[in-house]
């Protein structure tokens, strides 16, 4: 008797010990990071799914980014599909690095999604042979922050800063440090976040679309470098280290202007001090032509790991929220700043609203109208590597070597790097 | 003479000043930053505000603390109370009881200090995957438990036991494990106390292995959820200081009840 019960304590114990939260049918389980950006978007979403389709729950789980990367990449590759979530969140960055080294890891959404109704660059990122294999969430469309006030005060009015070429930027800079005493932009010289931007607007990126490492023979990024290593040596560029310090400046009121994705908007809007001094503008161009003034910086996109029980309700889930719901997207956007890349939700009211911190602009509509002209490139594998092999470099550059000589050298070390 | 002694006590307390300020400033930094907002922590604000109370607020409000304090504790706890019988035990037995492969095994034991855990982590996973442990806290501690390191430590403290005291309690009649109970772990106190302390902190602070394991928001640990407050597109780096300093309570706290056990079992436990 006493034994039996001690036995029954024991296996209570154990199963307690081992119970395994796992998913029930119908419930849809999400991995992404940031809490108040991409998990709330992703609840909202499931409560609109849910509203329709009561049978299904949508459960998020938020980890840090290199956390869920960490995460996705050990189950991946210990082929131990139970653990995966059946939906989950990756930079766009990254996402040709999991889909080239996971074939088949990921569902072809290619038949059952209308990828021509997103901004062309976001499917192309998420595209293998043909096959596109995600749903385009938040674009990282970038754009030029600039300080009214400061370029008011360095000669310039607003209509200065549009269209303007980058050699016309670099110029302002040193009026506005000659006037202000403030700097033109900060930069971290180990980040390659400008360089990607300034890449980008070119059509160009470190390979090619047969995944070609391009490097010396790669005029977008030479004439990047070259911009770069000007704003630094004509003494515009206040050179900072690391994301903190970056978001810090902006904060603190030394630089003019800020160039980065639209997701910056939100920090900007936070110096509640700083109301009604900052405008818009597109991105410098590196042509007087007009063209070339969109780019892109950071930006993410939803997957749908193909072993999942669940597969078909989370394709279904993702296109009918993600893929048409227009008020779905006027909704993240008022509560959480998130411009999604469905080319259709920038007709809503929310992307036509006037923002009194930025003196009355339509800071959304610009971003939305440059989000369709965003030229697609093919990211690789590899761009965090190639990033550090250009960053390297970049001493070199300010020390005036000559740029076929740089080059050369990035591509030794970014060959040494992805292999 | 006199001036040089004096340079010379001049540097020493430069290197201590030095030193002293390099292990405290991010402590008096993470204090002093839970009172800003988090814009003005990102301006390098170096003084008290008056934002506490928001940031606290704020914390609660985003995060389950009661659950995540719950499961950090219970992760925590089993770890020490296995790890540390199991390993102490072990510890024991090596000293105690000789054989010819006693050290060849022992070396064994030793060696797998050497090997990395990034290169176990997908052996492992798969392990607990495949036993149907995978988002279970069961899973974080079982591959701790015969720690090497601490294995080591018993040993080395054993050495200094007086094997007579195990002669004479044999004497009397005592079993080994009665000798393990009522003989060893009360002379050991300190030796046991140093290792709670190790690997409690070790448990509690630890970040890759749970990562890997914990699948859903009702498991995780006190460490990923600070982890994932910090990495957000704008995070409000008043509540991860709330968080972070939550989480470096209870080490503290642990490290202070026993610091001078600490001490003691580091000095040996028998004098």
């Amino acid at each position: 008797m006493i034994y039996s019960r001690k036995g029954a304590y024991c296996a209570l114990i154990g199963a307690s010990l081992l119970l395994s939260t796992s998913a029930m049918a119908g419930e849809i389980t999400v991995w992404c990071w940031d809490p108040n950006f991409n998990g709330a978007i992703m609840q909202e979403a499931g409560a609109r799914y849910a509203a329709r389709h009561p049978e299904t729950t949508i459960k998020v789980v938020d980890f840090a980014k290199g956390d869920v990367e960490q995460k996705l990449q050990t189950a991946l590759a210990s082929g131990t599909t139970q653990a995966l979530p059946d939906i989950v969140l990756i930079e766009d960055y990254g996402a040709q690095k999991y889909l080239q080294s996971f074939p088949g890891a990921f569902a072809a959404l290619s038949d059952k999604v209308d990828h021509a109704a997103f901004a062309p660059y976001k499917v192309k990122l998420m595209t293998v042979d043909g096959t596109v294999y995600g749903m385009p969430f938040d674009t990282g469309v970038a754009g030029m922050f600039y300080r009214k006030d400061y370029l008011e005060a360095a000669g310039f009015k607003p209509s200065d800063m549009e269209n303007i070429t980058w050699d016309r930027y670099v110029e302002i800079g040193k009026a506005v440090v000659e006037k202000t005493g403030k700097k033109m932009v900060a930069i971290d010289p180990n980040g390659a976040d400008l360089i990607r931007i300034m890449m980008q607007s070119q059509g160009k990126w470190y390979v090619d679309d047969q995944d070609n490492l391009t490097i010396t023979d790669n005029p977008a990024l030479r004439a990047s470098l070259e911009v770069e290593g000007k704003l630094i040596n004509a003494g515009v560029v206040k050179t900072l280290s690391g994301w903190t310090e970056w978001a810090g400046s902006i904060g603190s009121g030394d630089v003019a202007t800020v160039m980065s994705g639209v997701w910056i908007t939100g920090t900007i809007k936070a110096q509640a001090d700083q109301f009604g001094k900052w405008g818009v503008a597109p991105i410098p161009s590196f042509s007087a032509d007009g063209k070339g003034h969109a780019s892109n910086l950071g930006g993410s996109s939803w997957y749908v790991l193909d072993a999942s029980a669940e597969k078909d309700e989370a394709i279904d889930f993702l296109n009918e929220i993600y893929g048409k719901d227009v008020d779905f997207y006027q909704k993240i956007l008022t509560e959480r700043g998130a411009v999604g890349s469905l080319l259709a939700a920038r007709t809503g009211d929310a992307y036509s609203t006037a923002d009194d911190f930025f003196g009355g602009e339509k800071v959304w509509q610009r971003f939305a109208t440059w989000l369709a002209e965003v030229p697609p490139v093919n990211y690789g594998a590899f761009t965090t590597e190639i990033d550090t092999a250009v960053m390297a470099h970049l001493p070199d550059v300010l020390k005036g070597e000559p740029l076929d000589d740089v080059l050369k050298s990035i591509e030794a070390q970014a060959q040494g790097q992805i292999q | 003479m006199n001036l040089s002694r004096l340079a010379g006590d001049a540097v020493q307390y430069l290197f201590v000043g030095i030193a002293a300020f390099l292990s405290v400033f991010p402590f008096a930094w993470m204090v002093i930053s839970s009172t800003n907002t988090s814009i003005d922590i990102l301006g390098g604000k170096a003084t008290f505000g008056q934002a506490f109370a928001a940031n606290v607020g704020n914390f609660f409000a985003q995060v389950d603390a009661p659950l995540v304090f719950w499961n950090s504790a219970k992760v925590a706890v089993m770890a020490t109370v296995l790890t540390i019988a199991i390993s102490s035990l072990a510890g024991y037995g090596f000293e105690m009881f000789r054989s010819k492969t006693r050290d060849r095994v022992y070396s064994m034991v030793l060696l797998t200090l050497m090997v990395p855990f990034a290169a176990l982590m997908i052996p492992l996973f798969m392990m607990m995957a495949k036993s149907g442990l995978i988002d279970t806290h069961i899973a974080i501690v079982l591959p701790g438990i015969a720690s090497a390191f601490i294995i080591f430590y018993f040993r080395q403290s054993t050495k200094a036991f007086p094997v007579e005291l195990r002669d004479a309690a044999k004497v009397d009649g005592l079993k080994e494990w009665q000798i393990f109970l009522y003989i060893y772990v009360p002379v050991m106190r300190s030796t046991y106390a140093a290792a709670i302390i190790i690997v409690f902190m070790a448990s509690w602070n630890n970040y890759l292995w749970p990562l890997i394991v914990l699948q859903s928001n009702e498991t995780k640990t006190i460490t990923l959820v600070v982890s994932s407050l910090a990495s957000a597109y704008n995070p409000d780096f008043g509540v991860v200081m709330i968080g972070t300093i939550l989480a470096t309570l209870p080490t503290l706290f642990i490290f202070f009840v026993m610091q001078r056990q600490f001490v003691q079992g580091m000095l040996g436990s028998v004098k």
